[in-house]
Parts: structure tokens; C-alpha cells; sequence
């Protein structure tokens, strides 16, 4: 490979952030408080800009460079180690070193990584620059923010699954850091140790996985390591390795997979996680890092693609009702959830696990053969995870985008009109400005904020035509072909299908809630859009989501779902042909199946919101055209309908709802029975036994060292007569020996 | 190339070594440049002569000694580092009559660089920690004193330097021992420097007692060498070695007291800790690093050179079990010592002796592969004498400026107490982190230049320990060669030494200042930028040491031990 081509560079990518990050750290340290750092940098803010700017830009020159090939580049060689095999008498020699890889999944997550961080950031100089309790210390979130970024896009890139494991540790590092940026919170202090604890169990089971997979390997992996990607894709040593042990030990990565993405039952730490700062932890935990445990399994494809016939299904059906479990349950929980970014996170939840049964779908499908609708299967998923990403995104940045102005109203409201030393009191009072009990109405007063919501939501639930749509239905239709040949797949079929119409409901009903209807409260009447730096990623999302339409053209699912081809249609006959598959599909079945899923999501979802949350905005107020028409339907059918939910709302499933189904109890009480215990034991054996060994070795080698010093007397004569007894030793070993 | 004295070859080759020649000979000179003139007898005519009178202004400057000394190093320095980065040394042997006087080759040359490394650096910070008062009007006595003593100081430097350089130019055991009293000397003068103070005075003199008592007792041997052999060249005994009476056995011993005192190995290492506390800390720094390389260039002569075992025969193992003894002792010794040990000086002090240990213990593996008890490759030796050579070189680099560190601290009171470093990283955090490098250095904790040089030693030991044996697939613990234990006590050894090294790292991160010293530390330019020079070195030499590597192999590869 010649030495110029843009890959070379392509290590500049991860590596830019990851050196903005000890420079933001130390200028802040250096520069805290003072003019130009606040007002011109924004304690840091446009340092990280600039570099995810740069990123992004190389990033983009990738992705056009490889938009059809797989690349690959060695970058460095950290040091090569030679043995010599006593049996064969062969010399084995091991090259560690860094990099690049490059096919069609790395495009395709490098530029979700590369753009929502470089929006994330856009968005931060607006929500965290603006927010006083901040001050001072936003040079602390923007370097954990780029070494965040650097975890995320050299984790994408690394070309062997031991730097992704790196990359992965490097994220999970940073995450329990943003989460508990207000550290003196017990709150953020205790989510932040939940996540971290969480997603350790799952990691360490993705280390043996690994470990395992290294074993499988090793022996055919020649003078490369025995996880880089051109080892363990190669199909024939694949082939060679034993499918059960290879199942084994891509379950455990899987379980990896599983704490990263927050899938049941390792979920329990998202919901906290929100405890972040507003928007950017919030959107890291939805957006870009959630997706690495998506991600790897994703990389499993070529495994299930090549090995015997079958192998591995259990382990993709696996998959798949794990993202079933999850889905339906995340958004059983959503329903009652009152905090606007606690609805964004079990919708998050529940979203991924859609991709996650797509991906255990297309899995399924590649182990038994079944490459052409493997390779749908597969698209599907991975163009669902872009939209999502980009929805979500934009979903999350929106909300934060609320909560600050509430914050800002809320001011406004206490002190009335009162600016100066308005701050200190900020957190003292018990007004919260995520619930959206206390929002309604915004529609009019914030229409940037409210249109991306609108947008996104609609993404999320898949309305026809917009953003998710196109990736969702495919998931559906995947999950149900599989179901047709393998009939426990029915069951995550089943729950996706279900999961789809509650989509449709609570993503409504948070709109509604949060836009519709009168205020619900006086600071709700005061809320403006008037941060800036705030709306312009949702503008750029808001388009993003939009052109979701151009890509389902350009037939995108193809292109992430089968690596070698290339191809392009015509954008009107791509868009005919999606069209065709989705609503007039040949097989009368998907068809069918299609309308129910449209039915559930369009129709009886959003109707059911709309009857409880509806409502029309306060007489003077209008929304922008193409939200109110929404609102003014939401508000018919609220006066409509005499549905009546209160008995459901008192029953103990709502209750249970409300305590998100006991899951953090039982754990909870599982750690306080069996951890605690066993850690009072540690400590006991500890303090007595340790401590004490330790101690008495200390005490002892004192009083040695006491006595060996009090023969340096001080005198001469002493030194002189102790250099007499040395020679007359070595007189003496001498004469032994010889 | 064999070369006359004093031919025109013999200044080429020699260069550096007479820039350090001139420089002494400059300091002797132009501080004393005056008006004085000199009359002609019987003749009112009186001639300008210079040397004496009133001082001129620009030469009369206290400060123009150690100027002229920190040059004159750094030159000589530089053109030898020039010379041997580029690894094309030619051998250059200084023969008068058919007697090798002196010779250099890649191993002497190695050990210049690190003596005027280490010298030049110790003067450096001395700018500081003796600074010159050049300003008018009333001075103190302290200062004056300081002030008269600039050239005498410096000159003792410079003195040592060559006297080092010597011994690592000697190929005779005469101008061996000469070039070792030269630099001895000097240093005996050195250390009771500050000869008001009482611990100064004391240190001193009881520093030259003990050394005069090692150098006779090393003296003796060498004219039992010259007894036995009828000659005192290197070359010459040690074709004859295995001829040797039980005379040659005596001389051996009490060779290896005189040179056991120079490197501090145990029990002759008692005056060590008292001259370290009682010098001033650039000086203890060059006694803990140039002066031990110098007393390990005597070692690796007398027991490399001259009284290699011969392979295969039984009888020639003399020393083998002495030093693997000697080492053990020394290394434990000096371990255990610096435990308890409060005074950071004392403390270094000790924790010199224990790396003394590490090197004999290395030596000892080098004299069991030569033995041919183990079937080791013979590019094993060169590798343990390549990690001693290294090892010697990166303490200058970590010890030194350990001591260098403490200096600084002796510029606002004295620095023998743990209780003076206490609170450093917060009234100059850039130094407590560069002393705690240090600390972490000598504990021998990867990235540093301690960890590779204490990893060097340690796995040369053990895979000559191990030989061939490998090459069978399992080895068994019962088949390893007994130097293997010398790796063991050298780990455990290192692991006891890490609770000293890191108590420093405590008292000065954890513990408040000490009453008088809440104060910034004093400035001092150029003593700190000596800090900084052995800090990068520390950092850099551990991580990518390959060129020093190579110049150690190149130096061990001399010695013609295969």
C-alpha cells in the first residue's frame, strides 16, 4: 500500500480526541477562571470542537475512500516477540501492534461516531457553558467528553477484537466519569458506581469470551495476533475451529454485549445513568456508546456465516429473545415514567433490543444458509441502528434542550425577573424541570425544540416514510421469516410485533405530555428557546432523520448487509423498490404482517396516547403548521374518547411499572445478602489475618534494620576493624573453594 | 593502532581527555591573572607578569571556576558522546616500550562518558548549591568562605573526573591504582569539603581513614600480584593466571577488599552512609554513581579479565562462591539498613550498597558461565556485563539526580532529615514529581530506566542460570545452575526496597511542610535544569534504551570475555 492513501491517516481519528484530552485537562488547570478562557474557549469547549471537527473531516475522507472496499492498515508495530517451539523447532514470531479496518460496519458506525460527536459537542458549548453550577469545571467534561470519543471511534476502527476490548474499557471508563461529573450528587456519585459495576459484570464475561476466542485461534493465527479481525473472519480457520467451543465463547462475548447495550437483565444501570449532565451523558448513553455492545455482535456475522451448518443457532435465537425480552419490557416501563429522559432511556433500551433480535434474526439466518435474507436480515438492523442513532440523538439533545429552558423559567418565575445572584439558590429547591407533569404547551413557545422532537418520535415509532420506518419493518418481517422456519422465534417475533404498537404509545404520549395541552405549570408559560449553539444539531438532525427516506433509496439496508457488493440504483427505483417490499410485498403473509405492524404503530398506539394526553393549546398559543394538526387531533380525540385508565393506572402492574419491575430490588437484596456478606468476611479476614502478617513483617524488618545500623558505630576504628573481619572472610572462602 | 605517548596519534585519540587536562590547568591559571609586575634585580625596569598582584575584574569573578569547569566537562563530554554514538570507535592502545599503558576501546570510553556524565552534572548543580557572591558590599563569612573556595572546588572535580577517566583507561594495574588514588583522593577532600561544619569535618577524615586502610590493603595485594608474576599488565597476568601459586590467591583477596570498598560492597561498606550524610549532596551523588562504576571497572578488570575461571576446570572457580556471598550480603545488608533509615542521605546511601550487590551478584553469573558449570550461548556473558554497564549508567541518571533533588534542598537548611522532604509536592510539585521518578526508578518500576536496567541484570542472570536447557522443552527446578538463587534474592531484595523508596513518595505527597519550610523552594537555574537533564534521561532511557543498549554491548563486546 502506497504510503499516501488517506487510511494512513486514518489512525488520526481516535488518536486527535485522545491528545485534545490531557491539553484541555492542563490548560484547564492552567487557565481555570480566567477571560479568554471562559468567553473565547469556552473553558475548553472549542478546543474539543475543533478536534472532533478534524476527526469528522478525516473521518468523511474514510468513508468516501472506502465507501465500497474493505481497507485494512497496520499503523504501528508496538514490538514483535520471538520463541522457538521445542517440538516443532520452529520460530514463532508474534507482531503486536495497532490497526485499521475498515468495511462497510465501520462506515457506517464511524460516521454515526464522528458526526453525533462532533454534534454532542456543538451542543454542549450551548447546554453546559450556559449552566453556572458548571463553572469552572466544564474543562473536566470536555476532556472526558473527547477521551470519550477517542474510546468510541478507536473502537470502531481497531482491526482486531483486543483493541476493540481496549477501545470498549477506555468508553466504560469515561461513562462512569460523565455519570458522575456532579459527583458531590449521591445520586450521579451511586449511578455512576451502578453502571460501572453493571457493565463490569458483563465485561468480564467479554473478556473470557475473548480469552476463549484467543484459545480457538491461536493455533492457526500464524505471526498475527490471535483476535485481529484477519485471523478470525478468515473463513477457513473458521472452519477448522470446533462450533461448539466457538458458540461458547461468542455467548460470553454476547453477555459483554449485553451489559454495554443494557439488555435484559443487565439493563438496570441506563435509567440512572441519566443522573449525567442533561443532554451529553444522556445522549453517550443512547446514541454512540450503547451501540458497542451492538456493534460486536455485529462483527459475529462472518463467524455464523462460516461455520457448520447450524452450529450456532442457539446462540443467535438467544439474541433474539434477549432484544424480544427487552423491548417489550423496556417500553412496559416507559409507560409510567414521568422524567422526560427516563422515557428517552427505556425507549433507548427498548430500541436496541429491536436491533438486537434483527441481528439475532440475520444470524440465525446466516448459520442455516439462508445468505440473501441474512444479508436483509442484517441491513435492516444496522440501518435501524443508524436511525436510531440519529433520532435518538436528536431526541435526547431536544430534551435537554427542555430542561434547560425550564431551568431557565424556572428562574425567572422564583425570583421575578430578579437576575443578579439568582444562581445560588439553583438547586436547593425541590422544582423538577424534567417531569413532564410540569411541562405542557411548549409546542408553541419552543418550535425548533418541538419539531425535532416531532420528528424524532416519529422516527422512533416508525411512522411510514420517516426515518425508522424503513429499518423497523424490515426487523419485523426478518424476526417473522426466521419465525416461520424456526418456531421459538415466534416468541421474539411476537414480543417485537407487540412492542411495536407500545412504541407507538409512549413515544406519543412523552410528546404530548410534553408539548401539547395547556401548561401544567406557571414556569411552563415562561419557557423561550433562547439558548445558543442549542438548536443547531437539532436542525442538522432534524434533516438527518428526514433523509433517512434518500438512504432506504440508495438502498442502504443492501449496502450494510452484504459486504462485497456495491451497488446503487437509481434513486427513483430504489425508492419504488423499497416501496414495493414494504407495502405491496409478493409474499401475502409479510404483507399482512406489514399492515399490523403499521396498524399497531400508526394507529392504535399514538390513539391511545392521544385519548389520555391530548389536548389543545392555550387559546392565543399556535404550533407551527406541521405539528399542529397533531395537536388539534390529539385534542378531538381526547374529548372523544371516554377511555378511562385510572383502574389501570392503580393497579399493581402499574405499580410494579413504576418500581421498573423489582429488577433493582431483587438486585439490590441479592447484593446486600450475598455481596455484603462475603465483603464483611473479606474485611474481617483482612484486618485480622493480612493486616496482621503484614504488620508483624513491618515490625520485624524495623528492628532488623535497627540493629544492622547500629554496627555503623560512627568510629573509625570500628569501620577499620569490620574491613579486617571482611578480608579475613574472603580469606576464608577463598581457601574453602580452593 | 598502537600509538606512542605523546605522538601526534595519541593527541587525536586522546582529545577529550586533554581538554579536561586544560581546563584543570586554566582554573589554576586565570583566576589568578593580575597587574603584578615583576622587577628585573638590580634593574628599576618592571615587567608586566600577570600571575598574582590585584585580580582584573573579569578574571578575579568567583564565579569564573565553576563557569570554566561546567565547560570544560561539557566539551570534553560532547566530543567523546559524538564519538561513540556512532559506535566506530577504533582501539587505540598507548604502548611505551613493549608495556600497555593505557588503551581505548568502546568499554573505557562507555565509562568516561558516564564519569564526566555524572561529574558534570554534580558541577552543574554545585553553580547552585555553592553559588559564587559576586555582588559588592558586605558579605559573610559564609560567603566569603564560598567565594575562596570556587577554584578549589571545582579544581577537586576536575581532578576526580581525570583520575576516573584513568582507571578506565588503564591496562596496567600500576596506573590503575594511580588514576584510583588520583580520583580517591580528590574525593576524600570533597566529602570534608565543608570543613567548618562538624559532620563535614568528621565525614571527612573518617572517609580517608577507611579508604587510606582499603587502598593499602588493595596496594599490598597488587605488589603480591607483581610478587607472583613479575609484572602488573593486564594481558600479561591473566596469560599466566592459571599458573598461579597460592601467592596469586592472597593477591586476589586483598585486591577485591580495595575494590570492594570503592564500590561499597558489605562489610566494607561503613563509611559510606557517614561520607554521604556528611558531604554536600552533588558529591554524594558522584561518590554513589561515578565513584562505584570506578571501584566496578577495577572488579570487572581483576576478576573478568585476570582471574576468569577456566572452562571445564574445577580449581579455577576461586572466587566464584566468594562473591556469590559477598553479593548476598551486601545486597540484603544494605536493604535492610536503609528500612529504618530516616535520613534520606543515609537512606541513598544504603540503597547503594544494596545495587552494589545486584552488580556482584551479576558478576558471579558471568564467572559460573565462563566456568562452564552452565552450557549457555556465549553471547551471555556480554549480555550481564551489557545490564551491569547499564545499570551503572541509568543510576547516574536516577541516583544522581535523587541527590541532586536533595541538594536543592540543602540550598535552605540541611537535608538530613525525611521530615525536610516532607510536603515537597506541594511547594514545588514539578520537583516532587521528578524526585518521586526517581524513587520510583531506583524501586525499579516499568517504564524507567530502573526497570530496565534491574530487568536486565536479573534475566541475564537467570537464563544463564537456565543455559540450554530450554532447548529440552520443560526445565526442572532441580536442573538450574545455583546462580538462579541470586536472581531470587535480587527480586526479593527489590521487593523490600520498595517500601523505602516509596515512603519518600509519601512524606513528600501526603505529609504537611515542616515548620521553616512552607516557603517555595529556592530557585537556582541551573541546578534545576541538572534535575531535568536526569529526569528526561530516567524517563527516555526506559522507554527506548536501545542506543545505550547497543553502546553497553559494544563496551561488554570489548572486554573479549568469549
Amino acid at each position: 500500500m502506497s504510503g499516501s492513501e488517506i487510511i494512513d491517516y486514518a489512525v488520526l481519528i481516535p488518536l486527535l480526541p485522545f491528545l485534545a484530552f490531557p491539553v484541555i485537562l492542563f490548560l484547564g488547570r492552567l487557565f481555570n477562571g480566567t477571560p479568554t478562557w471562559v468567553k473565547n474557549v469556552k473553558e475548553g469547549g472549542i478546543i474539543a470542537l475543533t478536534v472532533m471537527g478534524a476527526s469528522l473531516v478525516l473521518a468523511l475522507l474514510v468513508i468516501k475512500e472506502h465507501m465500497n472496499k474493505v481497507g485494512a492498515a497496520d499503523v504501528f508495530t508496538w514490538f514483535e516477540s520471538s520463541w522457538w517451539n521445542s517440538e516443532t523447532g520452529a520460530i514463532t514470531t508474534k507482531v503486536f501492534g495497532f490497526g485499521i479496518y475498515i468495511d462497510h460496519l465501520t462506515v457506517m458506525l464511524l460516521f454515526v461516531a464522528a458526526f453525533l460527536c462532533f454534534l454532542i459537542n456543538i451542543f454542549s458549548i450551548g447546554y453546559m457553558n450556559t449552566d453556572p453550577i458548571n463553572d469552572n469545571r466544564n474543562h473536566r467534561f470536555y476532556a472526558e467528553f473527547v477521551l470519550f470519543c477517542s474510546g468510541m471511534l478507536g473502537m470502531v476502527l481497531a482491526d482486531s477484537f483486543l483493541w476493540l476490548f481496549i477501545f470498549w474499557e477506555l468508553m466504560g471508563l469515561c461513562s462512569y466519569l460523565l455519570i458522575g461529573f456532579y459527583y458531590e450528587r449521591p445520586s450521579a456519585a451511586y449511578a455512576a458506581k451502578k453502571a460501572f459495576l453493571t457493565t463490569r459484570v458483563g465485561d468480564v464475561f467479554l473478556v473470557i469470551g475473548l480469552v476463549m476466542l484467543w484459545n480457538l485461534f491461536e493455533p492457526y493465527a500464524g505471526s498475527q495476533g490471535a483476535l485481529s479481525y484477519a485471523v478470525v473472519f478468515d473463513p477457513e480457520k473458521i472452519a477448522m475451529v470446533n462450533p461448539g467451543d466457538l458458540q461458547l465463547a461468542l455467548g460470553m462475548m454476547f453477555i459483554g454485549a449485553v451489559g454495554k447495550s443494557a439488555q435484559f437483565p443487565l439493563h438496570v444501570w441506563l435509567p440512572d445513568a441519566m443522573e449525567g449532565p442533561t443532554p451529553v451523558s444522556a445522549l453517550i448513553h443512547a446514541a454512540t456508546m450503547v451501540n458497542a455492545g451492538l456493534y460486536i455482535v455485529a462483527r459475529m456475522f462472518p463467524f455464523f456465516m462460516e461455520a457448520e451448518l447450524g452450529a450456532l443457532s442457539t446462540l443467535a435465537i438467544v439474541i433474539a429473545v434477549i432484544g424480544g425480552i427487552t423491548a417489550v419490557m423496556a417500553a412496559l416501563i416507559a409507560f409510567v415514567q414521568m422524567d422526560l429522559k427516563k422515557v428517552l432511556a427505556y425507549s433507548t433500551m427498548s430500541q436496541l433490543a429491536y436491533i438486537f433480535t434483527g441481528l439475532g434474526s440475520a444470524l440465525w439466518l446466516a448459520n442455516n444458509g439462508y445468505d440473501d435474507l441474512a444479508a436483509f436480515a442484517m441491513g435492516a438492523s444496522l440501518f435501524h441502528l443508524f436511525n436510531h442513532a440519529m433520532a435518538k440523538g436528536m431526541l435526547f439533545m431536544a430534551s435537554g434542550s427542555v430542561i434547560h429552558e425550564m431551568h431557565h423559567a424556572h428562574h425567572e418565575v422564583a425570583h421575578h425577573g430578579h437576575d443578579d445572584d439568582h444562581h445560588d439558590d439553583h438547586h436547593d429547591d425541590h422544582f423538577d424541570a424534567q417531569s413532564m407533569e410540569n411541562m405542557g404547551g411548549l409546542a408553541s413557545r419552543m418550535p425548533i425544540t418541538a419539531t425535532a422532537m416531532f420528528v424524532g418520535s416519529m422516527s422512533i415509532i416508525g411512522i411510514p416514510l420517516i426515518g425508522g420506518f424503513w429499518s423497523k419493518e424490515g426487523i419485523i418481517a426478518s424476526a417473522w421469516k426466521v419465525a416461520l422456519k424456526e418456531p421459538i422465534f415466534l416468541l421474539p417475533a411476537m414480543l417485537i410485533l407487540i412492542g411495536a404498537g407500545m412504541t407507538g404509545f409512549y413515544m406519543s404520549r412523552m410528546w404530548f405530555m410534553t408539548f401539547a395541552g395547556k401548561p401544567k405549570t406557571e414556569v411552563a408559560e415562561h419557557v423561550h428557546e433562547q439558548t445558543p449553539w442549542i438548536p443547531i444539531p437539532l436542525v442538522i438532525l432534524t434533516f438527518m432523520t428526514l433523509s433517512a427516506v434518500i438512504l432506504a433509496g440508495m438502498h442502504a439496508g443492501h449496502w450494510l448487509g452484504d459486504f462485497e457488493s456495491g451497488h446503487y440504483s437509481s434513486f427513483i427505483d430504489g425508492i419504488g423498490y423499497e416501496m414495493e417490499h414494504v407495502f405491496l410485498n409478493p409474499d401475502p403473509f409479510l404483507m399482512v404482517l406489514t399492515y399490523v405492524a403499521i396498524g399497531l404503530s400508526l394507529v392504535l398506539g399514538p390513539s391511545f396516547a392521544m385519548a389520555l394526553y391530548g389536548g389543545s393549546l392555550d387559546g392565543d398559543q399556535k404550533a407551527k403548521p406541521w405539528m399542529q394538526w397533531a395537536i388539534n387531533l390529539s385534542a378531538r380525540v381526547n374529548k372523544n374518547s371516554k377511555f378511562d385508565n385510572t383502574a389501570w393506572a392503580n393497579s399493581s402492574l402499574a405499580t410494579s411499572l413504576h418500581k421498573r419491575l423489582h429488577f433493582d430490588d431483587v438486585y439490590d437484596a441479592a447484593m446486600l445478602k450475598i455481596v455484603v456478606g462475603f465483603a464483611k468476611l473479606s474485611a474481617i479476614f483482612d484486618t485480622k489475618f493480612i493486616d496482621g502478617v503484614i504488620k508483624t513483617i513491618e515490625s520485624t524488618s524495623q528492628e532488623a534494620s535497627r540493629r544492622v545500623r547500629s554496627l555503623t558505630t560512627g568510629s573509625a576504628r570500628d569501620y577499620i576493624m569490620m574491613t579486617a573481619l571482611g578480608t579475613l572472610v574472603i580469606f576464608i572462602l577463598l581457601w574453602g573453594v580452593a | 593502532m598502537e600509538v606512542e605517548v605523546f605522538s601526534n596519534d595519541f593527541w587525536k585519540a586522546f582529545a577529550p581527555e586533554t581538554i579536561l587536562i586544560c581546563g584543570l590547568l586554566l582554573i589554576f591559571i586565570i583566576p589568578n591573572l593580575g597587574n603584578s609586575k615583576f622587577r628585573i634585580p638590580l634593574t628599576k625596569v618592571r615587567v608586566p607578569w600577570f600571575l598574582g598582584g590585584r585580580r582584573f575584574k573579569l578574571t578575579g569573578s568567583p564565579a569564573i571556576p565553576g563557569i570554566l569547569a561546567t565547560g570544560t566537562l561539557f566539551t570534553a563530554l560532547g566530543m567523546m558522546v559524538i564519538e561513540a554514538i556512532d559506535g566506530k570507535m577504533d582501539t587505540t592502545t598507548v604502548v611505551s616500550g613493549d608495556i600497555i599503558i593505557l588503551q581505548l576501546d568502546n568499554f573505557s570510553r562507555f565509562f568516561e562518558i558516564l564519569f564526566l556524565a555524572a561529574v558534570l552534572l554534580a558541577s552543574m548543580a554545585s553553580l547552585d548549591r555553592i553559588p559564587a557572591h559576586t555582588f559588592e558590599g558586605k558579605k559573610s563569612l559564609e560567603e566569603l568562605y564560598d567565594n575562596r573556595r570556587q577554584a578549589d572546588f571545582y579544581i577537586l572535580m576536575l581532578t576526580t573526573a581525570i583520575g576516573m577517566c584513568t582507571v578506565a583507561l588503564a591496562q596496567d594495574l600500576f596506573v590503575l591504582f594511580v588514576g584510583l588514588e588520583l580520583a580517591s583522593l580528590a574525593t576524600y577532600v570533597l566529602v570534608g569539603f565543608h570543613k567548618e561544619s562538624k559532620s563535614g569535618a568528621e565525614s571527612g577524615v573518617k572517609y580517608f581513614i577507611t579508604g587510606s586502610v582499603a587502598s593499602g590493603v588493595g596496594l599490598y595485594g597488587l605488589s603480591l600480584l607483581y610478587l607472583e608474576f613479575g609484572s602488573l599488565q593486564l594481558h600479561e597476568i591473566a596469560a599466566l593466571w592459571s599458573e598461579s601459586s597460592v601467592l596469586g590467591l592472597i593477591a586476589l583477596g586483598l585486591v577485591l577488599v580495595g575494590f570492594g570498598f570503592k564500590v561499597s560492597a558489605a562489610p566494607f561498606h561503613f563509611a559510606a552512609p557517614d561520607a554521604y550524610a556528611g558531604a554536600n549532596s552533588p558529591v554524594a551523588g558522584v561518590l554513589a554513581t561515578a565513584s562505584k562504576a570506578m571501584g566496578m571497572i577495577g572488579l570487572i578488570r581483576v576478576l573478568l579479565v585476570i582471574a576468569l575461571p577456566e572452562t571445564g576446570e574445577e580449581e579455577s572457580a576461586v572466587w566464584l562462591y566468594t562473591l556469590a556471598t559477598l553479593s548476598v550480603i551486601t545486597m540484603t545488608w544494605g536493604n535492610i539498613a536503609a528500612l529504618g533509615s530516616t535520613n534520606p542521605k543515609r537512606m541513598l546511601a544504603y540503597s547503594s550498597v544494596a545495587h552494589a550487590g545486584y552488580m556482584l551478584a551479576a558478576m558471579t553469573a558471568v564467572g559460573a558461565w565462563k566456568w562452564g558449570e552452565v552450557d549457555a550461548p556465549a553471547d551471555y556473558a556480554d549480555t550481564i556485563v551489557a545490564a551491569v554497564l547499564f545499570h551503572l549508567f541509568v543510576l547516574v541518571a536516577f541516583k544522581l539526580g535523587a541527590f541532586l533533588v536533595l541538594g536543592l534542598l540543602e540550598m535552605e537548611g540541611g537535608a538530613s532529615r525525611l521530615s525536610a522532604l516532607s510536603g515537597l509536592a506541594r511547594r514545588d510539585p514539578l520537583i516532587g514529581t521528578a524526585m518521586f521518578v526517581f524513587m520510583l526508578a531506583l524501586a525499579g518500576v516499568p517504564p524507567l530506566a530502573g526497570f530496565m536496567s534491574k530487568f536486565l541484570v536479573i534475566a541475564g542472570i537467570v537464563s544463564t542460570s537456565v543455559g540450554e536447557l530450554w532447548m529440552n522443552g520443560t526445565v526442572s527446578f532441580s536442573d538450574l545452575h545455583w546462580v538462579w538463587w541470586l536472581a531470587l534474592a535480587m527480586f526479593v531484595n527489590s521487593a523490600i526496597s520498595v517500601f523505602y523508596y516509596l515512603r519518600i513518595g509519601v512524606v513528600m505527597f501526603l505529609d504537611v511542610p515542616e515548620e521553616g519550610r512552607r516557603k517555595p523552594l529556592p530557585y537556582g537555574a541551573s541546578i534545576r535544569m541538572a534535575i531535568w537533564i536526569c529526569l528526561v534521561a530516567t524517563i527516555l532511557l526506559g522507554l527506548s534504551g536501545d542506543t545505550l543498549i547497543d553502546m553497553c554491548y559494544r563496551a561488554a563486546d570489548s572486554l573479549n570475555l568469549a
